[in-house]
């Protein structure tokens, strides 16, 4: 396989993964925070906590890929 | 939502093991997929000479495309990882391929299935990651400024454990949703043709998605590979 042809579905690859593991993220801070909320009974403290966590998670992601998309 | 006569559960009904059968058919399906993955690697590995025939021809040209194409991203460290890897993309295309049979149920439409592929493709880049960079492997993890840890810790852990996540939900959601479509197309459309769009759609689909899966855990190995930010 020719040296282009490889890194446009490098790219490709990354960037359609991108959306749903910012998504996911969100997702998995507020349900980790949730079940935590659950099991130390402090309601609403930490999974407002999580949620935090997950979107500080999630938009790490944007930025990470934004470094790497001028490398590419 | 599956085929409604699956040929797996029918065979293993001949043994008593009906029931069971038709409650896990992506084990037996599973098992039937590698069956014939390991006849296939049998049948290509049997005769291997420096002038290759037709059936090391094909093999030959699919092993070791694939291969250039993951060093092009990995780097050299990365030609370890390739059979694991491999076998990832083989099995994946070889399940995804299955749903467009009648009578198979495709395994990867399953979600234990592809949590397992995921769980296996994400850990064995964190056993690369720790072989390579030994203990300072973590600093993956921590972030740039050594007073933010206690921040970046849970944001990477959370970060690293989507991953796993997106991997599974992307595979198992393309094939069930082609399973889907095409039961629904089957059942309102009458028995022959109805699906027939759906289904050269989804040849597309399984190839892509094998594609896809190959790529991600190729790129995370690469990602554990690379120095720390």
């Amino acid at each position: 396989m020719k040296k282009e042809t490889g890194s446009v579905f490098r790219e490709l690859g990354y960037f359609a993964s991108l959306g749903m593991s910012v998504a996911l993220s969100i997702f998995l801070g507020l349900f980790l925070g949730l079940w935590l909320d659950k099991k130390f009974d402090t309601d609403p403290v930490l999974m407002f906590i999580g949620l935090a966590l997950g979107i500080a998670a999630g938009f790490s992601n944007i930025v990470r890929a934004g470094k790497k998309g001028r490398k590419f | 939502m599956q085929h409604p006569y699956l040929i797996l559960t029918s065979f293993f009904g001949m043994f008593g093991l009906d029931g069971w059968a038709a409650k896990h058919p992506h084990v037996t399906y599973m098992w039937l997929a590698m069956i014939i993955l390991i006849f296939l690697g049998w049948l290509g590995g049997k005769s291997i000479s420096m002038v290759p025939k037709k059936a090391q021809n094909v093999f030959e040209v699919l092993i070791s495309g694939l291969e250039e194409f993951m060093v092009t991203i990995t780097g050299d460290e990365g030609r370890k990882s390739f059979p694991l890897v491999l076998t990832i993309f083989i099995f994946v295309l070889f399940g995804n391929l299955m749903g467009l049979v009648p009578a198979f149920f495709p395994p990867t439409a399953n979600i234990n299935t592809t949590l397992a592929l995921a769980i296996i493709a994400v850990a064995w880049s964190h056993v690369i990651g720790i072989q390579l960079h030994g203990v300072k492997y973590i600093k993956h993890f921590l972030g740039p400024i050594p007073a933010m840890i206690p921040l970046f810790l849970p944001i990477e852990i959370i970060g690293h454990t989507a991953r796993v996540l997106s991997l599974t939900f992307r595979l198992f959601g393309n094939m069930a949703g082609h399973e889907l479509v095409t039961i629904i197309l089957l059942t309102l459309g009458g028995m022959f043709l109805a699906p027939l769009p759906v289904m050269a759609l989804g040849t597309f689909v399984a190839l892509v998605q094998a594609l896809v899966f190959f790529l991600l855990s190729t790129m995370y190995i690469a990602g554990a590979i690379e120095e720390a930010h």
